[in-house]
């Protein structure tokens, strides 16, 4: 009940300030005090992602966004999103918990491998941060970007990763490596080819983040994937963590050791049928949207992502009794190869 | 996987027999020719009958699959490969020469020497296809497979050769990565033509990497459209709806939209409803499209419905949709059974389409008999290249190819005398 609450006061608030979102609701005929048990979350009307693509719309004004943040874009678009210091603060808790929760906190200095963008001020791709921020949750040794800013821009450099994993490997301190599950896979993979293998130091942990997407074309499972980390690296599953989130739903989700997702309090999660949008049942596939009360800056309450997914309430072996999200992929991956759609890119010139 | 000399060899050993493949070339071109289109012919029709019999379905199907084509087109279009198909397709193609143009001239049709095929991922432009339309004029084929390519061109053109062995010195297939160009520049400047697929950006790159010379034979991009007038019947707009569900709208001839003679957007909307109604039922009869396609279209759509078009009219359902629009203008639809209808009078044909020039392809012209031959004359001056009724895709041997005969384009005539 304290969600729901806390969504009909965040409802209200976007409801009131920010004109866009009064219109969506009143033309669907909702109103924020419609809001009052948990069955009326399914009716709450929902922001697809791509609307946030099209749009870029905020509930207060810009001077009070103190992080300006795009999402990674895969698609071309990217969201526009802003965050203000009360939300911004909520979100650090929400970090501080959760990483405590699966004990990711550590005294330990490390060396920090990320996978992922070295931050820049040209660069407001929100995982650069995340991960940046990620190096806090130990003290930070050293830190070695999977794609180095330039003179030209982003170069991949995972030659220099590979290198540093061989040097890191031979001293003391754990290594925390960070970043998208394609990155890390390709080096394991090249590793493997050049015959290399290293046993990181005890404390040691890999995590991934920013999704499996990238992996369509490889079709990596999980568990190959596993195989490969404790091969290559010496790292066993128990040290393997996996983060999921979006820009337009900053909310922390960290697997559990049976690696499900589980909701984590501040977030619900409604699968809807492809079709006609109406909520599907435990275990049926659909559409991820994801509702939280987190975040006052912008309308992003109930969002719709392009992400298909099942929620599952069978009992985990990990002890947590929230459901949990198994993400499958996004939505229309394959409409790269149409040949149609290659002439309207022309005529659109 | 690369092909060289009638041998599968791992890519990594790409670079080793590249050297070398400019000389062996040279020495194939030669030697009296040993390449004849019935040698091809039979290959091909030996291959047919094994591809019919099910024999490399475990092949072919994940490429259907991902490019959401269905098992009966591609049988239609297997068939294209059999004996009848192909001698019929060199007879339309080739044709006959007039051997002698004058006392003592003779003329004959020669192949253009070495082509090198540039292929796209999809099914319309199967990379084998393109090669052996090269080996019916009698050329020597470079191919470069496209990204992702799941090794089905290979196996194919390897068994052809198994068919075939004097065609062992005329099919190389390479596996270079589209920034290679380096290696795809050596192989334009051997090459006497550059056959290209895909989208202009591909048919750019071809024309930046070919000598002024090197003659470009692109097929490129296109889009298709049906046109009706206000006298379409049902049983006319049910055959347009199945075609719109067995080619899920992404082939070149796949029909995107309706345009309507009509400046009545009553009758517009009318049309649109009872073509929805039939989309619907020839969606439900032939199984639904792709989830995650459906998904997408899905939230699209509730996204524009967020954003209130202005003069937009939406009927959607099942995954399927048909947005009635304001504008007269070409344009790709969301795909995977969703379709717009515009208004266009025919009056607005010519001046409307003719911009979209070498963009256009087929349109499926549902009308009376008697309207018919005046609008075909529109359409055509406007730059379409096919007239079909609903059925846009239909597969026909001996068909021209956006407009031109491929086997034409891959020969050159040669006078003597």
């Amino acid at each position: 009940m304290l969600f729901v609450k806390a969504m009909q006061e965040n409802c209200l608030y976007q409801y009131e300030n920010c004109p866009e979102y009064a219109r969506i609701l009143d033309e669907k005929g909702f109103h924020p005090k419609d809001l009052q048990t948990s069955q009326d979350l399914e009716r709450l009307p929902f922001i697809p992602t791509l609307y946030f693509k099209r749009h870029a719309i905020f509930s207060m004004p810009g001077e009070r966004l103190l992080i300006k943040a795009t999402s990674s874009g895969t698609s071309g678009k990217m969201s526009r999103m802003g965050f203000n210091a009360a939300s911004l603060y909520r979100g650090f808790r929400m970090v501080c918990r959760v990483g405590k929760y699966h004990k990711l906190f550590s005294l330990r200095p490390s060396h920090y491998l990320i996978f992922g963008y070295e931050p820049h001020s040209s660069n407001k791709i929100v995982f650069s941060k995340t991960a940046y921020g990620f190096t806090y949750f130990a003290p930070a040794l050293s830190r070695s970007y999977a794609l180095k800013y330039t003179r030209d821009g982003y170069q991949v450099d995972l030659e220099g990763l590979k290198e540093k994993l061989i040097k890191y490997s031979k001293g003391k301190a754990p290594v925390r490596t960070i970043g998208f599950p394609a990155y890390t896979y390709f080096l394991l993979k090249q590793m493997k080819e050049e015959g290399i293998k290293v046993s990181l130091p005890k404390g040691s942990v890999l995590t991934l983040g920013g999704g499996w997407k990238q992996f369509y074309a490889e079709e990596v499972s999980k568990k190959a994937f596993y195989d490969l980390v404790k091969e290559i690296l010496g790292i066993d599953q128990e040290h393997i963590f996996e983060f999921f989130g979006a820009v337009e739903h900053p909310i922390l989700y960290t697997d559990c050791r049976c690696h499900h997702f589980h909701v984590p309090v501040y977030s619900r999660v409604i699968i809807r049928d492809v079709d006609n949008l109406q909520p599907v049942e435990a275990g049926k596939p659909g559409l991820v949207n994801l509702l939280t009360p987190m975040v006052d800056s912008v309308p992003i309450l109930s969002i719709m992502t392009d992400d298909l997914g099942i929620l599952h309430k069978e009992s985990c072996g990990c002890g947590v009794t929230s459901p949990w999200l198994e993400i499958l992929g996004r939505v229309g991956i394959k409409d790269i190869i149409t040949c149609a759609a290659g002439a309207e890119a022309v005529l659109k010139e | 996987m690369i092909l060289m000399h009638g041998e599968i060899i791992s890519s990594e050993m790409e670079s080793k027999y590249l050297t070398g493949l400019y000389e062996d070339c040279i020495r194939t071109l030669a030697r009296p020719g040993t390449v004849t289109a019935e040698k091809v012919i039979n290959a091909c029709d030996a291959l047919y009958r094994r591809v019919k019999s099910g024999e490399f379905d475990a092949l072919i199907m994940p490429v259907l699959q991902m490019s959401d084509i269905s098992y009966e087109r591609f049988a239609d279009m297997a068939r294209l490969f059999s004996k009848e198909e192909l001698e019929y397709k060199c007879k339309m193609e080739l044709g006959e020469l007039t051997e002698t143009l004058k006392s003592g001239i003779r003329r004959k049709r020669y192949p253009l020497g070495i082509l090198f095929h540039i292929a796209a991922g999809n099914v319309d432009g199967l990379p084998a296809y393109s090669v052996i339309e090269g080996l019916l004029a009698g050329n020597i084929n470079i191919l470069k497979l496209p990204a992702g390519d799941n090794g089905l061109s290979v196996r194919l053109l390897w068994e052809l050769v198994q068919c075939e062995p004097d065609l062992k010195d005329y099919i190389y297939v390479f596996d270079v990565p589209s920034a290679d160009v380096g290696t795809l520049k050596a192989f334009a400047r051997m090459a006497d033509g550059i056959v290209v697929w895909g989208g202009d950006e591909a048919v750019k790159a071809a024309r930046e990497m070919a000598d002024v010379t090197t003659k470009i034979i692109a097929w490129g991009h296109k889009l298709s459209f049906a046109y009706v007038t206000e006298s379409v019947t049902d049983a006319q707009l049910e055959v347009l709806a199945r075609h719109v569900c067995t080619t899920n709208q992404v082939l070149c001839s796949s029909c995107q939209g309706i345009f309507v003679d009509t400046e009545d957007r009553e009758v517009l909307e009318e049309i649109g409803r009872r073509f929805f109604a039939l989309l619907q039922k020839a969606n439900r009869e032939m199984g639904r499209a792709d989830m995650g396609m459906r998904g997408k279209n899905t939230i699209r759509l509730y996204t524009d419905m967020l954003e209130k078009p202005a003069g937009q009219t939406f009927f959607s359902a099942d995954g399927v949709s048909v947005i009635v629009k304001e504008d007269n203008e070409l344009e790709l639809s969301y795909l995977f059974r969703n379709v717009w209808v515009k208004a266009l009078s025919r009056e607005q044909i010519v001046p409307v389409l003719k911009k979209h020039k070498n963009h256009l392809q087929t349109c499926g012209l549902l009308c009376k008999d008697e309207e018919r031959e005046v609008l075909e004359d529109k359409l055509i001056r406007a730059g379409v290249v096919r007239l079909t009724d609903g059925n846009m895709s239909r597969t026909v041997a001996g068909e021209a190819h956006d407009g031109t005969y491929p086997l034409a384009e891959y020969s050159r005539i040669v006078e003597i005398g």
